[in-house]
């Protein structure tokens, strides 16, 4: 990939729910490099995960774009737009969201059936990286894992198929602060590995030490994000 | 191995496994009872067709040509008319016959019917028209006081060759018995897959001996022991009369018999029945009876679809996070609904081939009861088209069920299904 596509680049992003209401969503620009992290913080209110749904391609903003890995995600539609997102958008969630009845393989195998890795190497792939992220027991369910465990999961759910952009929404706000700590180290360790850039959202204080970058969302629709160097020049749509 | 489309389905239905469970017993029993009543009208029209064998007509005194065939062929009653031997010698004299051969009902052995007969009931006589009688073991009774078992009765009472056994005047359980008079099990017959399967057969002479021996007990009650020299003509009695009319080579259907039949049905005394016309009307009753069978379980299997759109469609609230995730990691709308779809569908094919299960069980059971019932020996049989198409209907209806969840999935929202409940 070039080095000078963004992995995530956003511009004049609006989104609010109704027509005449406030913006929930009001990012003039921010940029992620690859292999970049970057913690937003903020008190509760819709707007930091409307935020990860408008990245993600889930909803779609009023107003702007979002490239993710160099392509404006919003100007893909249907399938093509989910395709592009399971390639290239990995994404944690508090609460996991691990798929019941499936085995902690399984969980990171589903991820891979939607990208280009050869479906022979799925398996291989998949146990390598639980493996890696300390799973021992990649067959069993995800409900016979410790908490801790099944974020790893997530984690490695989240990174199977080598996303340039992961997004994790509240990681460690299901976890006690010791399995939080192990969590994070493991999130920015793979992140950092794939070189895949990481926007995290939290309002864990403990996260702050974590990330030399760090904005709020009030902060962003101010325009705090000024671009890093070699910034603003993604591609646009 | 990697995940598929097909892992997915199967892992959405083993997570509720009891609904899945549910489902398929549903159709597979809608499926069962459809094949069953589809095979079983088969199998009733051959069963009814046959019996009668190669005879023409059946003469008797019965009420009517119907309860002539039903008594005289599939041994529902025992005739209460008797017909005497001169009436039967002016019967096979006036008329051109092949051969007659006298039948008498009445008594029984076990519930077994006994039919005292001649030996031309299995040298002329044939109950299956391709095939003639054959004897599992033992040989055809020759003189008076032997008799010879039907496959059925013999596996039901375990009888063998040499054994005694006491006969019971009158079919039902209170007729009295003559333990004077036994019979000795001399054949037991193969299976014909006819209703003569559950009889016992024996001489006339033995039966007019017995019946000649009560009458001369009546009359005077040191009467010690009867032989067939105390016969009078008024024992000489018989129930019903197989006909054959004599028909020209390589042809079933006699050139006279029309002609016959209307001659003998001048002679007001009997009633004379072709059993073929007769199973013909007794089969059309039952197939409009059938019809309606095969339309209500039509509409079983209808409302099994109902129930497979209502049990994936209840499914849908418990579902919406894994569609939210499948989304996520980069699944189309479009996959997920045929996901949803194909699983209906699947369901759908499992409750086939359960169904088919149920068939094998049910028509097993059906023709257990039918023989012990009516004493009809059905085959329930399937042929691959009729199969194929019940089965291909059933995934059919199942995909048709799986469009409304189907829907339900695809528009799914992702965004509102993510975030923690509550």
């Amino acid at each position: 990939m070039d080095s000078r596509v963004m992995a995530l680049g956003i511009r004049d992003l609006k989104f609010r729910y109704a027509a005449g209401s406030a913006w929930v969503v009001d990012v003039p620009a921010l940029d992620l490099e690859p292999g970049e992290q970057m913690l937003l913080t903020g008190g509760s209110g819709r707007g930091k995960s409307t935020l990860l749904n408008l990245i993600a391609g889930l909803i779609d903003p009023v107003e702007g774009r979002v490239f993710v890995g160099g392509t404006d995600i919003h100007s893909l539609h249907g399938a093509a737009r989910d395709l592009h997102r399971g390639r290239t958008i990995g994404v944690i969630f508090q609460t996991f969201n691990l798929l019941h009845g499936f085995s902690a393989v399984e969980n990171v195998m589903t991820a891979m059936m939607f990208s280009t890795i050869p479906r022979r190497e799925h398996r291989a792939r998949a146990q390598q990286l639980l493996a890696h992220l300390g799973i021992d027991r990649p067959d069993a369910n995800p409900d016979r894992l410790s908490v801790g465990q099944q974020q790893r999961v997530a984690v490695a759910r989240a990174t199977a198929c080598d996303p340039v952009l992961v997004l994790a929404d509240e990681p460690t706000a299901s976890l006690d602060p010791e399995n939080a700590v192990t969590a994070m180290d493991l999130i920015q360790a793979i992140c950092r590995e794939k070189n895949a850039a990481l926007l995290c959202v939290s309002h864990d204080p403990s996260m702050k030490d974590r990330f030399e970058r760090q904005a709020s969302l009030e902060e962003l629709a101010l325009g705090e994000a000024a671009p890093m160097p070699g910034a603003g020049t993604g591609r646009r749509g | 191995m990697a995940m598929t489309d097909f892992t997915i389905i199967t892992r959405s239905m083993t997570a509720r496994m009891f609904s899945t469970v549910t489902t398929v017993v549903t159709v597979a029993v809608a499926v069962g009872l459809m094949l069953l009543l589809l095979s079983l009208r088969k199998a009733g029209e051959e069963a009814f067709s046959r019996g009668g064998g190669n005879m023409h007509l059946l003469v008797s005194r019965d009420s009517s040509a119907m309860v002539s065939v039903l008594n005289g062929i599939f041994y529902a009653n025992a005739p209460q008319r008797p017909i005497d031997w001169a009436k039967y010698e002016q019967i096979i004299s006036s008329y051109p016959i092949d051969w007659a051969i006298p039948t008498q009902l009445g008594d029984s052995y076990r519930g077994h019917p006994v039919m005292a007969t001649t030996r031309e009931f299995f040298t002329k006589f044939q109950p299956d028209p391709s095939r003639p009688w054959a004897l599992r073991d033992g040989r055809f009774f020759d003189k008076a006081f032997e008799v010879v078992l039907g496959s059925n009765v013999a596996r039901r009472t375990g009888l063998r060759l040499g054994e005694k056994i006491v006969l019971t005047h009158g079919i039902s359980e209170d007729g009295h018995e003559h333990p004077e008079f036994q019979y000795e099990v001399v054949g037991i017959l193969e299976p014909t897959g006819t209703s003569h399967d559950r009889a016992l057969f024996t001489d006339l002479e033995s039966t007019w001996i017995i019946h000649a021996h009560d009458r001369r007990l009546r009359e005077n009650s040191s009467a010690m022991r009867t032989t067939a020299a105390d016969l009078t003509p008024a024992d000489k009695l018989i129930t019903g009369l197989y006909i054959a009319l004599p028909t020209r080579e390589g042809s079933r259907v006699p050139a006279v018999l029309q002609q016959v039949f209307d001659m003998m049905r001048r002679d007001t005394s009997i009633t004379v029945a072709q059993p073929g016309d007769e199973t013909r009307k007794l089969f059309e009753i039952i197939r409009n009876m059938n019809l309606l069978f095969v339309g209500m379980a039509g509409v079983v299997m209808v409302s099994s679809g109902i129930s497979i759109m209502l049990a994936l469609y209840n499914s849908m609230e418990q579902r919406k996070r894994q569609i939210a995730v499948l989304r996520v990691l980069g699944c189309s709308r479009a996959r997920i609904s045929s996901l949803v779809l194909t699983e209906s569908a699947m369901i759908g094919l499992l409750g086939a081939a359960a169904g088919i299960a149920v068939w094998v069980v049910g028509s097993q059971a059906a023709a257990a009861i039918l023989k012990d019932v009516l004493g009809l020996v059905v085959t329930p049989r399937l042929d691959a088209p009729t199969t194929l198409i019940i089965v291909l209907a059933t995934v059919a209806l199942a995909s048709l069920a799986g469009i409304v969840p189907s829907i339900a999935a695809y528009r799914t929202s992702v965004a509102r299904n993510l975030r923690p409940i509550g």
